[in-house]
């Protein structure tokens, strides 16, 4: 079975927020528009995903999923609550986003300097409920797995809008067209940036994966006509 | 909403009409608005999984829009986001249990982004901008066009890429058959499937070609840098 | 009285009842819907066992019949649970339940504990056929399937194969035919019944020669995440089907 180190590894690269799921790119698009912005904003996102997402797994656990309830007593054992993790998992982030901008504006004031008006945006970030619902999905077995996978996201979405941040950076100076400019480029830039992380997928996990070549972008571009089937 | 109709102003009045036809074409929630594309993306491989999660969205963000403008005297301001949240949440229950009981082959595929409909930013921000302060009936339209603009975008790359990936549209093939040996139509002149189609990559670079379309054809549009 | 609605009794009392009538509208939504949500599940499962064995497309098998088709194929009172080292360990309908992925998942239950199932099934023609459930993982992520066995207990039938998020055109091509039926008239254990090791290639060998298959071009990691879940689990039941001819 996967390793905690491979989990965190591959939340990062191969199956990075942004690039392969798409996840919190209102913000992303948005925030990313100066580094210092974007740093402040990914530091948050890392921030409150290795929060949130242990939380939401033991209230999985422990509360939701079918039989979580067994420690209660027997008669409880049959109960399952899972149709209301979205409910559950939603109220769960936003407070915790509440409780720690109000714990982070009482015990350090210069971090809230940073972060602070990062935090309201982040309730309503898809990549933070993005991580507690693929924590649901995938099942993690321990919490220490779950963690390992939130912080492994929380760094890679660090990344992708850092990334992205400077290049919009640079972008300035070019000659855009002028109907591409802003959201149009930044789009097309984050699709190739998209490629260049596939190339991650190559990175080998776990013992068993095979030790000679990998899935890259170039074989996938083009892939054997005879397999070619939709 | 009977109080809405025995107002003076029509139903469909040219008011109400601006409010389903802007969201498609100048206001689109995908395309200038920017919001709600982390869902927009994911699941645009194939044309069924959009039109799925377009009419999923499109059903949220009208009982959304409708009960929160219906609500919005009540609502106490302090807890007005919860509250919202709330009844977001509860909406995409809703359509999660339907869907997984009635189409669960779909369901399965759609996994996790039915459940990120809730903190897809359309939905919060047409409730949070539109529906608690305008009455029902405007709400309801101002849901429906959002609604629409972006099932509009989201079935357009979807399009592109089941055409152009996979070489069918709603599972049906349109270049012809592309099984080895039994090639007939594009594929027995030596045409492939653009494999880079059905990769996330490629959605992001579609969206940005319509955006450049779009702005193209509007000037008033494009961005100062 | 006009209520104020920023005092603090009002916004507990209305926080109260929301709560209270959306947790009401969705528990019983959710209630209502259960058995059909389970019924998807259970049905999901019969036509994914019964597509080793058969092509259910071509019998009219779909979700609308598949409770009533499948006890004409798998009788489930035969069905067995091995464990680990492919020993009988019970018999029954129990075996359908057993949540092979759950288990391969579990990371707290040891290996000795897990559970194998084996199901029996009779085709059109009453030729006895034996189904093995294969859980793996591949690229991205979990990879599964069903392997049917012929009345000689080596020779594979047919297999069914299904991902839940490998790369599409090129890991996600093993639940397609033409890889599925690469597959088929292998063999998993030689004329004295001990199990040998599947391959996938990747040099197209894969037809000249019995316990080879070739892969997918361009979907190495999980063509190999499916010779690992074949290899693992046959070698578990082929000890079995030795012990059981050998007696």
């Amino acid at each position: 079975m996967e390793s905690t180190l491979d989990i965190f590894v591959k939340a990062i690269f191969s199956e990075n927020m942004i690039f392969a799921y798409f996840l919190g790119m209102c913000s992303y698009l948005a925030v990313s528009k100066t580094v210092k912005t974007a740093v402040g904003l990914g530091a948050a996102v890392i921030f409150v995903l290795t929060v949130t997402v242990p939380v939401n797994f033991l209230l999985e656990n422990y509360v939701l999923k079918a039989g979580a309830l067994e420690w209660l007593g027997a008669e409880y054992a049959e109960l399952d609550l899972s149709f209301l993790s979205f409910i559950m998992y939603i109220a769960v982030v936003a407070s915790i986003v509440q409780l720690v901008e109000m714990l982070v504006e009482k015990f350090a004031p210069a971090l809230y300097g940073a972060l602070g008006i990062f935090l309201p945006l982040i309730a309503v970030n898809c990549s933070i409920l993005g991580g507690a619902l693929f924590m649901q999905e995938r099942q993690y077995s321990t919490i220490l797995d779950a963690t390992a996978f939130s912080l492994g996201s929380g760094i890679g979405w660090f990344i992708a809008i850092v990334a992205i941040a400077a290049i919009r950076e640079k972008l300035r100076y070019s000659n855009v067209p002028g109907p591409l400019r802003g959201l149009g480029i930044t789009f097309i830039v984050t699709g190739l940036m998209g490629m260049a992380f596939m190339s991650f997928m190559g990175i080998k996990y776990g013992e068993e994966a095979p030790s000679e070549d990998v899935e890259t972008v170039t074989t996938m571009i083009d892939t054997n006509k005879e397999n070619n089937i939709n | 909403m009977s109080a809405d109709k025995k107002s003076s102003e029509p139903l469909f009045s040219k008011k109400n009409k601006k409010l389903i036809t802007d969201p498609l074409t100048d206001n689109n929630p995908v395309t200038i608005q920017v919001l709600g594309i982390c869902s927009a993306l994911a699941i645009t491989v194939q044309v069924n999984q959009a039109i799925v999660m377009s009419m999923s969205v499109l059903f949220v963000i009208i009982m959304g829009n409708w009960i929160v403008s219906m609500l919005r005297n009540l609502i106490p301001s302090r807890i007005r986001i919860i509250v919202q949240l709330l009844v977001v949440a509860s909406l995409v229950i809703i359509v999660d249990q339907v869907l997984a009981a009635f189409l669960p082959d779909l369901s399965a595929k759609l996994s996790v982004f039915v459940g990120l409909i809730i903190t897809n930013c359309i939905i919060m921000g047409r409730l949070e901008a539109f529906a608690m302060a305008n009455k029902p009936w405007p709400s309801i339209l101002d849901g429906f066009g959002n609604g629409l603009g972006y099932g509009a975008i989201l079935i357009l790359v979807a399009v592109f890429r089941e055409l152009f990936g996979s070489g069918t549209l709603m599972g049906f093939p349109i270049f012809g058959n592309a099984l080895p040996g039994e090639e007939s139509g594009l594929y027995a002149m030596g045409y492939q499937n653009n494999n880079l189609m059905i990769l996330p990559p490629m959605a992001l670079i579609i969206v940005g070609v319509i955006i450049w379309v779009q702005r193209s054809r509007n000037k008033a549009l494009i961005e100062e840098h | 009285m006009a209520l104020n609605k920023e005092s603090n009794g009002f916004t507990f009392g209305f926080a109260i009842v929301l709560v209270v009538v959306l947790g009401v509208i969705l528990a019983s939504l959710a209630e209502g819907l259960k058995p059909l949500k389970e019924k998807n599940v259970r049905v999901k499962k019969q036509i994914d066992i019964l597509s080793a064995m058969m092509d259910v497309e071509k019998e009219g098998i779909d979700r609308s019949n598949a409770i009533e088709e499948f006890p004409k194929y798998v009788d489930l009172s035969e069905a067995v649970i091995l464990n680990n080292v492919g020993e009988e360990v019970s018999k029954g309908k129990a075996a359908f339940e057993v949540d092979i992925k759950k288990e391969y998942r579990d990371k707290n239950l040891k290996e000795e504990d897990k559970k194998f199932p084996l199901f029996i099934a009779r085709d059109k023609e009453k030729n006895t056929r034996y189904i093995i459930p294969v859980v793996g993982k591949g690229l991205w992520g979990p990879i599964w399937g069903y392997i049917c066995l012929e009345e000689d207990m080596k020779t594979i039938l047919g297999v069914s194969f299904d991902h839940k998020t490998e790369t599409p055109g090129l890991g996600a091509e093993i639940n397609k035919p033409f890889f599925m039926d690469r597959w088929k008239d292998s063999e998993i254990s030689d004329s004295l019944g001990n199990f040998q090791k599947y391959e996938v290639v990747k040099d197209n060998s894969g037809s000249a020669y019995p316990s080879k298959v070739d892969g997918i071009t361009g979907g190495t990691i999980t063509s190999k995440g499916v010779e690992e879940m074949v290899n693992r689990s046959l070698q578990i039941y082929s000890n079995y089907f030795k012990n059981l001819n050998s007696k």
